[in-house]
């Protein structure tokens, strides 16, 4: 045997055993570059590959590839112009009927569509060629256009007789759209088990008779979703009666979710000093007791109010036991949802089922509550809580480190003694754990602490307690057969024995396994697994403290989502230059970013003197963007709402321009063709579009910015580059 | 060209009244500018809106920089815009380089305008021994250099970042949206502006002219809007609106349209 031998390679293997390798890759940018392989690996990758977003020219739709012809889900709601009227007579060179043809031609097996439907006739012709589909999600930004009530929804439920998904939640309409349409189409209604109704853009959401005829329509709905008042004062809201009608319309739900819309437009919440909203919701823990009691399927349940339901506890502690699959829970405006007394377990801790829990504004929850939660709901992988004042780093802390087991992802926002610093160090237990996180950027200067070493931050749990000696195991961390614990290293059956010191830096574990050394040198500020974070700042505030806040060293991060809020209609010029956007180059594996000023307001062009311009206030939050390696970004600009504009303005183009690594941008506003073709110097740049995910988006008439023919000059000179 | 020239620049006719009314925008801004104006003309006028070359929604390829030298050529494009719609006589209101455009289109077509309306409008920026455009010398040079700051680096491949907050508050309001063309376009576009000198024409315009001055416009004078009123040969009335800026469609738009309602009546 000389020299050649050949190893055996993965395309030795059977094909039908590559063919289901293949079909496991879900990656697209990994799908492609296995296509590339050989022409065999390119049919096993084409007749695997079952999902599908088409971007491109909507007038060059003609070109469609036909190899796709496994796709069953099928996104078309991303080509480009964004929200172009697809297959409408008036939009295309082309016959839409030849064009609909074309992509049952080259997607013949389509039974999940996501689709810009800015009329009923895109879907007219579409459904006749589609007509076994399940599964439909509609988007629309644009405005409702004047038509008969429900008519968006004709095409669909006359041809395709086995649908029993509608999301609804991108799709502007108005509620009187839905309900009729429904309810005309008694077979259909009948077969929906997924409904989507929680649209941010409805300003008033649906009514409570709204409610109680969707859902009897729909009995059959496993998993609904939508967006209501709670508020007594209007007219229509949803209280007692209504929540019962849902649960006994339908019994089989496993998925609730009901969102004020308050809730759903704005994160921060309208409360008196104490923390309760001026009106009490109408909604009893007798009533709320029967809603459990009725759906013992619940996994999934969502109540997001903005009114007050007040000593929620007793209905919460029967939660458990009534649903005993629920795995997520979310509420706003709950209060009195953990009120322990001594070490007594009540109210929400005793869901020990939970994985999810998010609270908001509970005005009554204090770091008593927290640890009981924090023992009680022991299994819990996220863990969101917002705006409560009442709760410090102490509780907090004590939280996460009853939770270090399982908890990945936390969101802190809006509660005020809990500011960048004070969370950093309440998540000190899960460092080397926490995968996602969200804190706001409040620099508070109250957040010196005087007792910063050596001081107390954990509460001393075994003085909380008389009566159980949380000391011996038996009673306290059973590790169960859950396989929940991410190290492996402790035996199923075998207790380990937990101590907490009052000292911050140690949580000792003693024992097989998990280990954090004594001794706080080992504690570095180091976030092993932190991939994602989140940041609230208020409009005006730098980044540059986030580092020396706490979050210095965090080597996987790879995404960062920004969000800048508020009115600089009233600020004065910031005081530095820049906001700080280069201070994240000590991430390294940072690649991916949203930057959100979209909930900026100022003026784009008429501040009096005095103030900045939008141009200014962009230049500042994006000076510094070059420095880092990003090579995805969303962008939504700042927006002057007198003028309904949210556009890029000449310092923001050109600043983008400066991130030569980027593949891939998407602005969230508009902006002129002479400022895209900025972006055309960046090497790499494949995909950019506009879209305006806001409503109302403009109309391309008065919105003179990205008109269709800029926009396909733009795209045209994108894809005129030539790659290396 | 009419076709392609209609196209080009974007031009909109909408409304539903009998006289015709144009609406022309003023450096870089473009026909979005009076989206709030707007409403009140559709019941009685057929407005025609259009895009100037240099506007950020024109495709930046028909900005012909030989052919823009003057503000002649701007109009050309502008009459050759209203023979295409076939209009014969109509209303117009132009901002700020629009009103000079405005006034050179009525004295090559003297007919043809039944009023002109001059939204921060005038006829010379340099200040003169004799007469007060406004802007000295240096504060014009500060725009210049900012303007050509954002030229080179344009052209470079450097990203251009000077801003209209960034040149001397005199100069500042009204060059801001100069800011928003592209920046070789910016340059160009500014000098043909501030070396235009109009004085001379003045009396050639028989046109009843009525010229707004928003009162705290740092940008524009009052006295020149007195020194249009006195030079302009036809019949000519001043309204200054006591609101700031020099953005009147943009910043109080409710206040600009009633002005114009009542100049456009009489």
């Amino acid at each position: 045997m000389t020299g050649t031998s050949y190893a055996t390679t993965i395309n030795d293997l059977p094909d039908v055993i590559l063919s289901t390798i293949i079909s496991t890759i879900s990656a697209v940018r990994s799908r492609n570059a296995a296509a590339l392989v050989c022409r065999k690996w390119l049919l096993l990758e084409r007749s695997t590959r079952t999902s599908l977003t088409l971007r491109g020219n909507a007038r060059d739709l003609f070109m469609i590839p036909s190899c796709f012809r496994s796709v069953t889900h099928l996104d078309l709601s991303l080509l480009s112009p964004w929200g172009h009227p697809l297959l409408s007579s008036s939009a295309t060179a082309a016959d839409p009927s030849l064009v609909a043809h074309l992509l049952h031609q080259a997607f013949p097996a389509v039974t999940s569509l996501t689709i810009y439907a800015r009329g009923p006739s895109t879907l007219q012709l579409l459904a006749l060629h589609w007509p076994q589909l399940k599964q439909v999600k509609l988007v629309r930004w644009h405005q409702r256009p004047q038509l008969p009530s429900g008519s968006d929804f004709t095409p669909l439920f006359d041809n395709c007789q086995g649908l029993n998904s509608l999301d609804l939640s991108s799709f502007y309409c108005w509620t009187e759209d839905i309900c009729p349409a429904l309810e005309s189409y008694p077979v259909i209604s009948a077969k929906l088990t997924h409904l989507n109704l929680l649209n941010p853009s409805l300003s008033e959401g649906f009514k409570a008779h709204e409610l109680g005829d969707v859902t009897r329509a729909c009995p059959n709905l496993k998993e609904f979703l939508v967006a209501c008042i709670f508020d007594p004062r209007y007219i229509g809201f949803v209280g007692d009666e209504t929540l019962l009608s849902i649960v006994t319309n339908c019994p089989k739900l496993c998925v609730l979710h009901l969102a004020d819309t308050a809730a759903m437009v704005s994160a921060r919440s309208n409360t008196n000093g104490e923390g309760f909203s001026p009106e009490d919701a109408r909604i009893t823990i007798a009533t709320l007791i029967e809603v459990f009691t009725g759906l013992p399927l619940l996994e999934e349940l969502v109540l997001d109010l903005c009114n007050n339901v007040r000593e929620s506890g007793p209905a919460l502690e029967v939660l458990n036991s009534k649903c005993p699959k629920l795995r997520l829970l979310k509420l706003g405006h709950f209060h009195g949802i953990c009120m322990p007394v001594e070490s007594k377990l009540d109210g929400i801790a005793l869901c020990q089922g939970l994985r999810s829990l998010s609270i908001r504004d509970v005005a009554d929850l204090t770091d008593f509550g927290l640890i009981a939660i924090g023992r009680g709901c022991s299994r819990l992988t996220k863990f969101e809580v917002q705006g409560c004042n009442k709760i410090t780093v102490k509780g907090l802390r004590t939280l996460t480190s009853l939770l270090h087991r399982t908890l990945v992802d936390v969101k802190i926002a809006f509660c005020k003694n809990l500011g960048a610093t004070s969370s950093l160090k309440a998540l000190e237990p899960i460092q080397h754990r926490i995968q996602q996180l969200h804190i706001d950027c409040v620099w508070a200067s109250e957040e010196q602490f005087e007792n910063l070493d050596g001081g107390e931050y954990n509460f001393d749990i075994y003085k909380l307690d008389d009566g159980c000696d949380l000391r011996r195991p038996a009673n306290f961390m059973k590790f169960d057969g859950d396989g929940t614990d991410y190290d492996g290293s402790c035996p199923k059956k075998k207790k380990c024995k937990v101590s907490y010191d009052l000292n911050f830096s140690d949580i000792q574990v003693n024992g097989n396994g998990i280990g954090y050394a004594n001794g706080s040198e080992q504690y570095g500020k180091t976030w092993d697994r932190l991939r994602y974070l989140s940041l609230w700042i208020p409009v005006g505030e730098l980044l540059t403290p986030l580092a020396a806040a706490g979050l210095e060293d965090c080597p996987y991060l790879e995404e960062i989502w920004i969000k800048v809020e508020g009115d600089c209609r009233h600020l004065s010029k910031p005081s530095e230059r820049d906001f700080g956007l280069s201070s994240l180059f000590l991430y390294p594996s940072l690649s991916k970013m949203h930057l959100d000023c979209g909930d900026t307001i100022g003026y784009a062009h008429t501040a009096p003197s005095g103030q900045m311009d939008l141009s200014l206030w962009e230049r500042f939050y994006l000076i510094g963007i070059g420095v880092l390696s990003l090579t995805e970004l969303d962008y939504w600009p700042p927006q002057d709402r007198d003028v309904n504009q949210r556009s890029l303005s000449l310092p923001a183009a050109g600043l983008l321009q400066e991130c030569r690594m980027l593949r891939k941008l998407f602005i969230h506003g508009t902006a002129h063709e002479h400022f895209m073709m900025f972006l055309l110097r960046i090497p790499n740049l494949r995909d950019v579009q506009l879209r305006e995910d806001y409503y109302p988006a403009p109309e391309n008439d008065m919105s003179t910015e990205m008109r269709a023919d800029s926009c396909s000059r733009f795209e045209d000179a994108l894809n005129r580059r030539i790659f290396d | 060209m009419g076709q392609t020239l209609l196209d080009a620049l974007n031009v909109r006719l909408v409304g539903s009244g009998k006289k015709f009314l144009v609406l022309a925008h003023g450096f870089g801004t473009d026909q979005s500018a009076w989206q709030r104006i707007l409403p009140y003309f559709l019941p009685n006028y057929k407005v025609i809106l259009y895009d100037l070359v240099c506007a950020g929604s024109v495709n930046p390829d028909y900005f012909d920089f030989r052919r823009y030298t003057s503000l002649d050529a701007y109009v050309d494009d502008l009459l050759r815009i209203l023979d295409a719609l076939g209009v014969d006589r109509c209303a117009y209101v132009g901002h700020s380089v629009s009103a000079m455009i405005g006034i050179l289109a009525s004295i090559r077509r003297p007919r043809f305008f039944s009023k002109l309306i001059l939204i921060g409008a005038s006829p010379r920026f340099l200040n003169d021994p004799d007469y007060h455009g406004g802007f000295e010398q240096a504060e014009i040079e500060k725009v210049f250099s900012a303007m050509e700051a954002n030229y080179e680096a344009w052209v470079s491949g450097f990203a251009p970042l000077a801003v209209g907050g960034d040149v001397p508050a005199a100069v500042r309001e009204f060059s801001r949206t100069l800011f928003n063309m592209r920046p070789d376009i910016t340059l160009f576009v500014s000098r043909t502006v501030f070396n235009s000198d109009l004085r001379g024409v003045l009396g050639l315009v028989r046109v009843p002219c009525c010229i707004i001055q928003t009162a705290k416009d740092v940008s524009v004078p009052a006295s020149v809007a007195t020194y249009l009123e006195s030079h302009l040969g036809g019949r000519n009335t001043v309204e200054m609106l006591n609101i700031e800026g020099h953005l009147p469609h943009l910043s109080a738009p409710a206040l600009l349209a009633q002005v114009l309602l009542r100049a456009l009546s009489r």
